[in-house]
Formats: C-alpha cells, sequence, structure tokens
C-alpha cells in the first residue's frame, strides 16, 4: 500500500515537473500569428487553393528552425473575392484570431475593402496579388504590395511592345472586371502616346466561353500587331487557342503575337498547344532563374505537391518571407512590423527583390519578367527587365 | 467583309447548337412537368468532368466518354427525381421544387469544388483543335462541327421520339393533362420520370461534348443556364421546335453583336430580345396548340 | 378569451423586439457580429418586401435583387455626383427602385406563374448587365469605393451620432426594418391585404368581383420592390464599397430561399428565414471547405420535409402545445 502511494506521489511530481518544462518550452517559443484572407469559396477559390499552398510550404520550412525566436502560425478566413463577404471575414480574424499581419487579398474590390479596416486595427496588410492602381497611390501607411501595380506592368509591355517588337497597331482584349480593364487602359493610353494605334477595345465577360466570334472579329481588322490579353488561364487557354484558329497569331500561322500578363501560369502553354507558339508575356514567377531562392522553391514545392509551382504559390511564399525578413529584422507586434516592413530593402524573393516606395508600392521592376513561348513549348526568358 | 460575316454565321450556327444542347433536357422537363430546373446546368457540368476523367484519368476514347457522360447524366437524372422532385409532386406548388432545385444547385457545385477544386481543367478532345477550311476563307473546328451534326440529329430523334412512338405519345398526353392521361392507362409518375432520366441524359451528353468548348470549373454550367432559360422561353416553353429556332437565333445574335458591337453587351441583346417576346408574343416563336393561362 | 389572448400577444410581441434591438448592441460588442447583425437587418428587409410580393400577392418575382441592386446605386450615386443630402437621396431610392418595380409588373401585367419568373429574371440580369457596363455611370466593375455612412445627427444636448460607429448603424438599419415590417404587417392585416389575398388565390374570380388586379399587383411591387430599394442604400453606406456583382441574380434566389425557408405569406417567417440564412454561413466558417455544401444541403432539406418553412413549424409546435394543455385542463377538471 505505501508502495503504491510512493510510486503515485512520484508519478504525480513527475507529470507536474514535466507539465511545467513543456509549459516553460511553449513559454519561450513565440509565435507570430498571420491571418490569411483568401477566397476559399466560390470561383474566386481559384486564388485561395494556391496561395494555401504557397504559405503552408513557406511557414513548414520557416518553423523548422523559427525565426529570431518566433514561430509562425497561419488562420484562414474565407473572403470570397468580394466586398461585403471580404468586410466579414475581415473583422472575425481581426477580432476572433488577432494576427500580427494580414495576407491578402487577391481580388482588386475585396482588397479595397478591407484596406480601410486593416487601418482602423492598426494591422498591416500585405498584398501579393491585386493590380489595381487604387491599392497603394492614395499612400495608405498600412497596406503594402509587393506584386508591381497596373500601371507598372502596362507602362512597361506598352513600350517594350512598341520598341523592341516594332508593334505599331493593337487590340485589346481583357476581361470586364477591375483588373482588366484598369490594366487595358493603361496599355492603351501608353501605346498610344507613343504613336500606336487601337484597332479594337475589346471586353468580355467572365462568363463567356467560346472565342471563336471575337478571334474572327480581329481576324477581320487587317494588321494586328500586337494582341494584350487581361484574362486567367481558363478563359485564356480558349482565347489563345481560338485566335490561332482563326489564323490571327503566329501559333496559327498568322502574324500577330498575343501579349500577356501574370496572370497566366506555368504549364499554361502544354495546355495550350501550339496555338501559344509565340506568345510574349510578363510572368511573375520565373522558373528558368538560376537564383537558389527560386530553385530551392521549386524542388520544395514539387516534393511537398508533385506539381509544378505556379506564379500564385510563388508570390503566397514570398508573403511568408518578407514577413518573416522583417521578424528578423526585429518585428514582433503590429506596429514594428508595419514600421520594419516600409524599410525593406536588399530582400530578394521568388518572384523578384522588394523595396518598397513611400506609398508602399514595391518598385523593383526584376518582378517584371519576359517570356517568349518556343517552338517547343518551353519559355524563353527574354531578358527585358 | 464577306468572310467576316459568313464566318460570324457559322460561329453563331455553333453557339446557338450549343445552346440548344443545353436547352432541350430544359424544354423537356418544363414541357411534362411544368417545372423549372436550376440544377440543370449542373448536370452538364458533372456530364463534361465525368467524359474529362474518363478520357484523361482513365485513357478512353472520348467518343465513348460521351456515352458514359450520358448515363452519368441519366443517372443523376433518376436519383434527383426520386429523391426530391417526387416527393415534392404531391403538394402541387410550383415553388416548392424550384427552391428545391435551387438548393440542389448549391450543393452539386459545391460538392464538385470539394471534388475537383477551383482550376479550370484544360479539356481537349481529338477534335478540338482539328480545324476544318470552309469557302470564302471560313473556316469551322471539327469539334465545333460534331457539335452541330450530334445537335441536329439528337433534336430529329427526340422529334420523332415524341411524335410518332406511343412513349412520346404518352408523354404528351401527360404534359396536357396528367389525370386524364392517368385515367387513360398511362402512368404519369413513370413517364415523369423517364422525362427526368431523358432530359438528364441529353444533359450530360451536351457536357461531355462542351468540355472542350467550356472553361471546365464546377461554375462552367452556369455560364450557359441563364440564356439557355431564356432561350427556352422565346422558343415557347416545351416546344421543341421553338427551342431549336430560339438557340439558333440566340447564337446568331451574339455572334454579330459580338462583332458590329460589343461582347460585354450579348446579355442586354438578348435578354431585352426576351422581354420583348415575352410582351408581344408570351407563348414563344411557335404557338402551341395548349390551352395556357398565360 | 383565446381572441383577447392573440390581440394582448400581438403588441407585446412588438414590445419584445422594440426591447431586443436596443439590447442586442450591449449583448454583442464585437464589430464581427454586430456586422453580421446589420447584414441581418438589410437582409430581413430584403426578404420581408418579396414577401409581400410573393406570399401577399402571388406574384412570382425572381428578380428581388435588380430593386436591391437600383436603390444601392441610384442613392449612392446621387449622394457621390449629384452632391443630394443622404436622406434625400436615400427616399429618391426607394422611389426609383419603387418606380422599377411597377414598370416591370405593368411590363408583366398579362404573365403569370413560370412567365413572369424568367420575366422577372430577365429583367434582373439586364439591370445588373447595365450596371456592369455603364462605366461612365456606375463605375461598373471598378466600382465605388470610399462611400460615407449616413451623416452624423446632432442632436442638441446629446452627444453626436455617428454611423461609423457599428452600434449607432446598427440601430438605425434595424429600426427601418422594424418600421417597414410594422407598414407591411398594417398593410397586410387590412382589406388591402384580404384583396391581395384575393389576386393570390384566384384571379380571375377576383376581377369577376370587380378588383382592379392590374392596379394591386402593381401596387404590392412598388411597395417591396421600394423596401428593396431601401436595402439597397443601407447597404451601401456601411460596405462602403459598391460593385455591380454584389446584385447578381443568385442574389435573387438567397432571398426568395428566406422567404420560402422562412414561410411564404407569413410575413414573420421570412424575417426568421432572413436571420437563420444570414447567420448560417457565418456560424459554418468552422466548417471551411464544407461550408456551401452544408448550406445547400440544409435549403433542400428545409424544402423537402418543412415546405411551409419555419413558420409552418412553429405554428404546428404551438398546435401540438396547445392540445396538450387542453388534454391537461380536461384531466384536472375531472
Amino acid at each position: 500500500m505505501r508502495q503504491h502511494s510512493a510510486i503515485l506521489c512520484i508519478g504525480v511530481v513527475a507529470s507536474i515537473a514535466l507539465f511545467a518544462a513543456a509549459r516553460d518550452a511553449q513559454a519561450q517559443d513565440k509565435v507570430i500569428k498571420i491571418g490569411g484572407l483568401f477566397a476559399m469559396s466560390g470561383p474566386g477559390s481559384y486564388f485561395g487553393v494556391q496561395d494555401k499552398q504557397g504559405i503552408e510550404l513557406a511557414i513548414e520550412q520557416l518553423n523548422k528552425t523559427g525565426v529570431n525566436g518566433y514561430r509562425f502560425e497561419v488562420q484562414y478566413e474565407d473572403s470570397a473575392c468580394s466586398p461585403l463577404p471580404a468586410t466579414q471575414a475581415a473583422k472575425r480574424l481581426l477580432e476572433q484570431y488577432k494576427p500580427e499581419v494580414v495576407l491578402g487579398e487577391e481580388c482588386s474590390d475585396a482588397t479595397l475593402a478591407i484596406m480601410p479596416l486593416m487601418e482602423q486595427a492598426k494591422v498591416p496588410l500585405l498584398n501579393a496579388g491585386s493590380s489595381s492602381i487604387k491599392v497603394t497611390d492614395p499612400g495608405n501607411p498600412w497596406t503594402f504590395r509587393i506584386m508591381p501595380n497596373e500601371v507598372m506592368q502596362g507602362v512597361d509591355i506598352a513600350t517594350n511592345a512598341y520598341k523592341r517588337l516594332n508593334a505599331r497597331t493593337a487590340v485589346l482584349l481583357y476581361e470586364n472586371t477591375n483588373a482588366g480593364i484598369g490594366n487595358a487602359k493603361v496599355f492603351g493610353d501608353t501605346f498610344k502616346s507613343l504613336g500606336g494605334q487601337i484597332l479594337a477595345d475589346i471586353g468580355f465577360g467572365r462568363d463567356v466561353n467560346d472565342f471563336t466570334a471575337i478571334a474572327t472579329r480581329i481576324a477581320g481588322l487587317g494588321k494586328v500587331d500586337v494582341i494584350p490579353t487581361y484574362t486567367l488561364e481558363g478563359q485564356g487557354l480558349r482565347i489563345t487557342q481560338a485566335l490561332a484558329q482563326a489564323s490571327v497569331t503566329k501559333g496559327g500561322g498568322g502574324q500577330s503575337i498575343q501579349l500577356g500578363t501574370i496572370w497566366l501560369p506555368f504549364g499554361f502553354e502544354q495546355k495550350a498547344g501550339k496555338a501559344a507558339v509565340g506568345y510574349v508575356r510578363i510572368v511573375q514567377f520565373d522558373p528558368t532563374d538560376k537564383r537558389d531562392v527560386v530553385q530551392n522553391f521549386i524542388r520544395s514545392f514539387k516534393a511537398k505537391y508533385n506539381q509544378e509551382p505556379t506564379h500564385i504559390n510563388a508570390h503566397a511564399f514570398d508573403q511568408i518571407l518578407v514577413v518573416a525578413d522583417v521578424i528578423r529584422r526585429g518585428g514582433k507586434d503590429s506596429q514594428s512590423i508595419r514600421d520594419i516592413m516600409a524599410t525593406t530593402k536588399d530582400f530578394s524573393g521568388v518572384t523578384g527583390s522588394v523595396e518598397f516606395d513611400k506609398t508602399n508600392q514595391n518598385t523593383k521592376m526584376d518582378t517584371i519578367h519576359y517570356m517568349e513561348t518556343s517552338p517547343d513549348l518551353s519559355w524563353k526568358a527574354l531578358g527585358w527587365n | 467583309m464577306l468572310t467576316v460575316v459568313l464566318q460570324q454565321g457559322i460561329n453563331g450556327i455553333v453557339f446557338g447548337s450549343l445552346y440548344v444542347l443545353v436547352a432541350l433536357g430544359l424544354t423537356l422537363i418544363y414541357g411534362v412537368l411544368v417545372q423549372i430546373n436550376f440544377a440543370h446546368a449542373d448536370v452538364v457540368t458533372i456530364g463534361a468532368f465525368a467524359a474529362y476523367f474518363f478520357t484523361f484519368a482513365f485513357g478512353g476514347n472520348y467518343l465513348i466518354s460521351i456515352g458514359i457522360a450520358l448515363m452519368v447524366g441519366a443517372a443523376l437524372g433518376w436519383l434527383v427525381n426520386a429523391a426530391i422532385f417526387a416527393p415534392l409532386r404531391e403538394r402541387g406548388s410550383e415553388l416548392l421544387p424550384l427552391i428545391a432545385t435551387i438548393g440542389v444547385s448549391i450543393l452539386l457545385q459545391n460538392a464538385m469544388l470539394l471534388w475537383f477544386g477551383p482550376i479550370p481543367y484544360a479539356f481537349d478532345s481529338p477534335y478540338s483543335n482539328k480545324v476544318i477550311r470552309l469557302w470564302g476563307g471560313t473556316f469551322i473546328t471539327l469539334q465545333n462541327l460534331i457539335i452541330v451534326v450530334v445537335s441536329t440529329l439528337t433534336i430529329a430523334l427526340l422529334y420523332a421520339f415524341m411524335k410518332f412512338t406511343y412513349m412520346g405519345k404518352a408523354l404528351r398526353a401527360v404534359a396536357q393533362d396528367r389525370e386524364t392521361a392517368g385515367l387513360m392507362g398511362v402512368n404519369p409518375n413513370q413517364l415523369i420520370m423517364l422525362t427526368f432520366v431523358i432530359a438528364s441524359a441529353l444533359a450530360g451528353m451536351g457536357g461531355a461534348m462542351l468540355g472542350p468548348i467550356l472553361v471546365l470549373t464546377p461554375f462552367a454550367g452556369t455560364t450557359v443556364i441563364v440564356k439557355a432559360f431564356a432561350i427556352v422561353i422565346i422558343g415557347g416553353f416545351g416546344n421543341v421546335e421553338g427551342t431549336i429556332i430560339a438557340g439558333l437565333a440566340v447564337g446568331l445574335i451574339e455572334s454579330y453583336t459580338t462583332q458590329f458591337i460589343n461582347p460585354g453587351l450579348t446579355d442586354i441583346v438578348v435578354f431585352t430580345l426576351l422581354l420583348l417576346m415575352l410582351a408581344l408574343r408570351p407563348t414563344g416563336l411557335i404557338a402551341e396548340k395548349r390551352e395556357e393561362n398565360v | 378569451m383565446l381572441t383577447d389572448r392573440v390581440r394582448i400577444s400581438r403588441r407585446g410581441w412588438f414590445l419584445v423586439v422594440a426591447v431586443i434591438i436596443a439590447l442586442l448592441p450591449f449583448v454583442i460588442q464585437d464589430s464581427y457580429w454586430r456586422t453580421n447583425l446589420i447584414v441581418c437587418a438589410i437582409n430581413i428587409m430584403l426578404a420581408i418586401g418579396l414577401d409581400f410580393i410573393l406570399g401577399y400577392a402571388g406574384q412570382l418575382n425572381l428578380g428581388h435583387s435588380a430593386f436591391y441592386g437600383i436603390g444601392a446605386y441610384a442613392s449612392t450615386l446621387l449622394v457621390m455626383k449629384l452632391g443630394v443630402p443622404f436622406w434625400m437621396a436615400f427616399v429618391l431610392g426607394m422611389v426609383l427602385s419603387g418606380a422599377a418595380g411597377m414598370a416591370l409588373s405593368i411590363f408583366a401585367v398579362r404573365l403569370r406563374g413560370h412567365y413572369l419568373a424568367i420575366a422577372s429574371l430577365g429583367f434582373a440580369v439586364i439591370v445588373h448587365q447595365v450596371l456592369l457596363n455603364w462605366i461612365s455611370l456606375t463605375q461598373g466593375p471598378l466600382g465605388i469605393y470610399a462611400i460615407k455612412p449616413p451623416p452624423d445627427i446632432a442632436l442638441p444636448g446629446l452627444p453626436v451620432i455617428s454611423f461609423g460607429n457599428t452600434a449607432n448603424m446598427f440601430y438605425l438599419v434595424a429600426s427601418f426594418a422594424f418600421l417597414f415590417y410594422l407598414l407591411l404587417d398594417q398593410l397586410v392585416r387590412s382589406p388591402i391585404g384580404e384583396t391581395l389575398k384575393a389576386i393570390r388565390e384566384d384571379e380571375i374570380s377576383a376581377s369577376a368581383f370587380g378588383i382592379n388586379c392590374t392596379a394591386w399587383k402593381v401596387f404590392a411591387f412598388g411597395i417591396g420592390s421600394a423596401v428593396a430599394g431601401a436595402a439597397g442604400a443601407f447597404y451601401a453606406s456601411f460596405v462602403g464599397t459598391l460593385v455591380p456583382d454584389a446584385f447578381i441574380i443568385t442574389e435573387s434566389f438567397t432571398i426568395l430561399a428566406m422567404v420560402i425557408v422562412g414561410g411564404m405569406g407569413t410575413l414573420i417567417g421570412p424575417v426568421w428565414g432572413a436571420i437563420l440564412l444570414t447567420i448560417l454561413p457565418e456560424l459554418l466558417r468552422g466548417f471551411g471547405d464544407l461550408r456551401l455544401v452544408l448550406y445547400g444541403a440544409a435549403l433542400t432539406l428545409v424544402v423537402l420535409f418543412m415546405p411551409g418553412g419555419i413558420a409552418q413549424a412553429a405554428q404546428m409546435f404551438r398546435a401540438r402545445s396547445g392540445r396538450l394543455a387542453t388534454s391537461t385542463d380536461a384531466g384536472m377538471r375531472r
């Protein structure tokens, strides 16, 4: 009996000691809480699903050793790519999870809706996917964007089209969304100011499936040098195929060059086939980039998910890296994270370098990589930036 | 210029055939059941996915995948009718089945989102990139040609079925007067089930054929469903000939609006036409000899 | 004796509701749930407006989102582009939505059942497309931002009431929802309500009795859509951001679902339907990816097993407990 109670006593003491030790260890392990506002439902989940993959990979890698004694933790809320759900999701996130920093959204409307909430709550918002100039132009101290905005992209590609491709005529082709209209307008204005001519301005809805009619219309316009196309991969694929079928683009035996944007992922060419040959586009993520950070990312992504990473995976990964960089430089709560993030310099991520200007827009042009699709469907880096 | 106009004409007929393929099932269901089915679009989407997986995951033949999709559609139709519409039919309200179809549609779409994810699948059949050059510089892809041919054949078969076979006549009897048809020895419930199965089979088949043309996500069906409804009304609810004419008309309107105005405005044009039709000739393009309180 | 109990109950209930509205912001302090409450109130307005058209006048309106959108855009544009004071813009927004509703109704005066349903759907598609494409007027997909909440109210001797504060905004929107409910409730219980029900049940017989069916249908549509317009104005000034896709036709289906799940033609039913279908998706957020699958399943099941909606369930419950009471009475008497 006495033996039993002795063992019991030792057991209890041991447990308490272990428990205390564990508690201690946990207390030493500080956590940075990251909020993720991405669309998880509806068509916008196209982005959310891929963002999550990139973020999970980065956090897994960083948490192996921690950064400056901190671990990272993420909580996602479904913002559904639309202002009201984004507002509800943001409030829920801010109030219940109380993150130190928030990542999101992808759709410009949703991002613009949540910015005031972040500002009010004094939590920094790091964006990597919205192109609308309104996200940073007015100068919001609590919003940061690492992706080149529509003005940066549009002016650059229009100038390159005019000067390097000798294009003089263009047809604007874009989806009727904030991002589509905004980007097309910048291209059009820049191209015209250089002396080029816009032969047609064609906007289409997100529900269009068959682009033969649009391709036919473009075919009837005469000599079209470039066709800047602003749309996501689903419709982008159909457009490229239709343009080739109508013998408009090089891939179909025509002369026009399609100009694309950041929104088409790696792997697009394989899906589009021969129709995509000759396509020149900006990509946010260049897998032929020899830098270690890029190649390591690709390797570890393939190891974890067994698929090639897309630009959405890449920019989400970079968001975490930027936050980690800030923590490494001493950030520990929302205010310090905001202040230190603003001074980011010499940061090199998978999608390019990061340095924020006074409106917290990343102005490094090496985030804009140009590719051309070769006849074997691989990418040829054009090195224009 | 002539080339462009001709080509848009061909495009319009292809668009039209596409819509007719989706609308046929709707008009059939409406004709017999007097019921709007919002989940129809999702059967089309599921048909497309079924064909996709059969072709790419199992390496099957594309043409056979159309048959598979047809069977999947039929099975789904049977299930939805048995589980949801048959029980609701007893209550006699017009609205309840409609709301039920909305619920089913949300359920199916989000289930597909869970299974298939939101990233578009690149579904290309062996025929989708083969271009046939026609006269005057116009062209049509082999896939689109197949769509037009199969649509026409299906419509012809359906028409013959409705007009000349016993089953078809029984269906029309049930459509006109369910009670009396029952008194005449026709089993209305069985026929209603048959209607659903045929309509959903058509939808599934349509999905398989449209897969290589659509942007294939769980939301693909919704991109065509509202216009399909418009076509069903413009053509006259329950009227097969009307649906065909309306479908082709809408297809042509879309391609010519895209050419001469703006693709973003096609919906406005089509729906304004719909409202005009409802104002001037609500029974549709071809007035059916049917007693109806419009 | 039974009617006495019922009459006291009704007024009593209104008092209870008023008290609940007054107390809610004290019970619920966080911004997230207050936001949900405000959205509830907006949805209640939409649901009761639709129930008036659908449940009482029997008009199959699938395009309610159009009136919601017209109210939102009209009031916002009047304030931001023409500098009209908020409350005047609010009223004008309601008038415009109401007028649109009446226009649709006049247009569809000969149509019934599914024809009217598709006509209203077509109308909603057109309105959405116009909002989307008329960029010079509505900004289209580019959206309208930085929409201000209703202007502060400064009453002498009291602190300034600012509607940037979620509690105050809730009081405002909930009060209006309550007011609209009272108004519609009065209408429905008056001879007007009887007229509408007569038209709903059998239009031919009703006109044989000398009822001008067209006029009353137009009236019902006008009132229902005006209330939706008010909801739109509150939506815009609360969310602060306006994009055409907020008024896509699937919104109509959601509102319709609220009416049906709540119980069509009962007015109080749609209130419950609105509350349930607003709160449910939020509660299901914990389920992550399964959220909407469960929502669709729930909707289908309610229709299958409880076609009269919540109102019917409540009635069945009350009937059953009533029966229990009488049997006990009988027992006691013995």
